[in-house]
């Protein structure tokens, strides 16, 4: 069951009116991966009904005159985030679209991946061009129930005990080892290493006395970090109908080198992206983009369907909070 | 004390008094510091350990440390002179003649470090952590001792510098107590190449860079100046953690200049750029 974009669609719905007064104020919404904006934009289609022309950012690639083509007086960008790539010389078509939107008397209403958002807004000031920002907010537990209850009857669903033991619980101490040279041998010394993201899901665990269904949806809001399309998909994961199994676990925290870490960047802030685009930004930094991609698959936090990489929804939380302790995400 | 009432008075040349202080309470002295100096080295090494651990955090952590060593050596200090030697009025005297005579004669620069380690964690012209220029070294702060400040210089050199040398002197502290830092990076091109062209080229390379870091308080600022023979393009661009400075300066420089060859845009002539003025000279 997506969002309710209600509020979402009131405030682009008056800007749309105001245009129409002869107030020109364009929209940016932004908002996390996989929160699921299409649905919004989809309920300001229909609002917009007649006169409004939607086009995929991605297109713009391959045909920008489209824009000029259009006589529609309302364009509505999906994906606005798509016409830039983190290199040099791949900032050409962004600043080609900003200067047609400022230059131009339509309104235009977009939608940015909010990692892309904040960066291109530091680095391009895209910001002035969008006077409206409307950001999509974190939901919290009660939010998240109401969403993905909306098609139950109340105790329909069972909701179940947390089940930890069955499925492994994150262990507090890692083996790992350091190697000494004696006598010319290599000896391999083990030694614990603490997980510190295991401590805090057990700390977290140990406090958690509410009811099954309470503490399943806390723990849904914090694992999903507020995100309806990442709540969702685990919702799915964990519903076995009428039953609904607490399987859910706080991943373990990410152990990335800097160049990784900079290729999943580059992922989260697009959401997906074609391997050969991945590439380009990342050969002239002496970085192989198939090896990237094949190590962050390996870890758990991208999947590559044929030529696409993409980020995986339930590790979004923990690649932004990676991305941000490392200073790649801002 | 009443031993100290019944001896013999001393005069010059006379025997050396009993001040009451028992190999003991010598040993009890001691074996605290070095307890000490054992709960310092354990502390330092744990926030050590979690600074590395702490990201973004890391100088904030780093910044406990020379407090830790002071708070640990002065309760030690502070432990052994009230309790361990406890001493009298006469030992006070003698104690504080005895310091005097050895800080005059042959401890004052030791005196003097101390007093420069305590002045330094107190106002801070530096932290553990930072950048810092003193005198002619520059490096990163590994440590604030007692006696000495530690810096490791880009050459991975240990370069330690007397706390009262640098009370004394100027010191230049590039990221004062932030990890980001300001890197100033210059190309020079021919005077004939497109130097509007060069200067977008290299605020792309500055802003795509996996190093680079930018704010409202950061910005990327990019700079041209022309001389007869020459152009120099600037960008002063914030790194993302001072330890990827010199990565930051070389990852920029490398994929501007690839940039530079596809788009035409020349190195000067050999022996026109005069680096003489430095930076200073060129402004900016």
């Amino acid at each position: 069951m997506p969002r309710d974009f209600k509020e979402e669609v009131e405030v682009i719905e008056r800007s749309m009116e105001d245009f129409r007064g002869g107030k020109r104020r364009n929209v940016a919404v932004i908002s996390d991966p996989f929160y699921g904006e299409s649905e919004l934009l989809d309920q300001v289609w229909e609002a917009a009904a007649s006169g409004a022309f939607r086009v995929k950012a991605g297109s713009l690639k391959e045909d920008f005159e489209i824009l000029e083509r259009s006589s529609a007086k309302i364009v509505v960008v999906e994906e606005a985030h798509r016409l830039y790539l983190r290199k040099i010389g791949g900032f050409d078509l962004m600043d080609r679209f900003m200067n047609f939107v400022s230059s131009s008397d339509r309104l235009f209403i977009t939608t940015w991946n909010s990692f892309s958002w904040k960066y291109l807004d530091e680095v391009l000031g895209i910001g002035q061009h969008f006077p409206l920002k409307v950001v999509l907010p974190r939901m919290d537990a009660g939010e998240i129930r109401d969403m993905l209850l909306s098609g139950y009857e109340e105790g329909e669903l069972t909701f179940l005990e947390e089940e930890t033991e069955e499925r492994g619980e994150p262990k507090i101490f890692k083996r790992s080892s350091f190697e000494i040279r004696l006598l010319s041998q290599r000896i391999e010394i083990p030694r614990p290493v603490a997980d510190l993201g295991s401590v805090r899901s057990r700390l977290q665990k140990k406090e958690d006395k509410r009811p099954p269904m309470e503490a399943f949806f806390g723990k849904l809001a914090r694992i999903s970090d507020g995100n309806p399309g990442v709540a969702d998909l685990l919702w799915k994961e964990a519903l076995d109908y009428p039953e609904v199994r607490d399987c859910l676990t706080d991943p373990p925290s990410i152990d990335l080198d800097l160049d990784d870490s900079f290729a999943l960047s580059i992922i989260l802030s697009m959401g997906s992206l074609d391997l050969a685009d991945l590439s380009e930004v990342l050969e002239p930094v002496g970085t192989s983009a198939e090896r990237a991609a094949a190590l962050l698959e390996e870890r758990g936090l991208v999947f590559i369907d044929g030529e696409v990489v993409s980020l995986r929804a339930e590790a979004l939380k923990r690649t932004a909070e990676h991305l941000r302790r490392v200073r790649l995400v801002w | 004390m009443a031993e100290n009432a019944t001896a013999p008075p001393s005069g010059p040349g006379g025997p050396i008094p009993d001040i009451g202080i028992d190999p003991s309470t010598i040993i009890s002295a001691l074996l605290l510091l070095t307890i000490a100096y054992v709960v310092v080295r354990v502390v330092v090494f744990l926030l050590g350990w979690l600074s590395e651990r702490a990201y973004e955090h890391r100088i904030t952590v780093k910044m406990a440390i020379p407090f830790a060593k002071l708070a640990i050596y002065g309760f030690a200090v502070y432990h052994i002179l009230s309790s361990v030697v406890q001493l009298s009025a006469t030992q006070l005297i003698v104690f504080s003649g005895l310091a005097g005579a050895a800080i005059g004669f042959g401890l004052k620069d030791l005196v003097a470090e101390v007093v420069g380690g305590v002045v330094i964690v107190l106002d801070k012209p530096y932290q553990v952590g930072d950048k810092v220029r003193i005198d002619d070294q520059y490096g990163e702060v590994t440590d604030i001792g007692l006696r000495a400040t530690r810096l490791v210089t880009p050459d991975d050199n240990l370069v330690s510098v007397s706390n009262q040398m640098v009370i004394n002197q100027t010191v230049a502290n590039a990221n004062a107590g932030s990890l980001e830092m300001q890197v100033v990076i210059d190309l020079f091109i021919d005077s004939s190449s497109d130097a509007a062209e060069a200067m977008k080229i290299l605020r792309e390379a500055a802003v795509t860079s996996k190093y680079v870091y930018i704010s409202n308080k950061r910005p990327v600022t990019i700079l041209m100046r022309d001389h007869p023979f020459y152009s120099m393009v600037r960008a002063r661009v914030y790194v993302n953690d001072i330890r990827y400075e010199f990565k930051f300066e070389t990852d920029v420089t490398k994929r501007a200049w690839e940039a530079f060859k596809r788009e035409g845009i020349e190195p000067p002539m050999a022996g026109v750029v005069d680096l003489g003025g430095g930076r200073a000279a060129d402004g900016g």
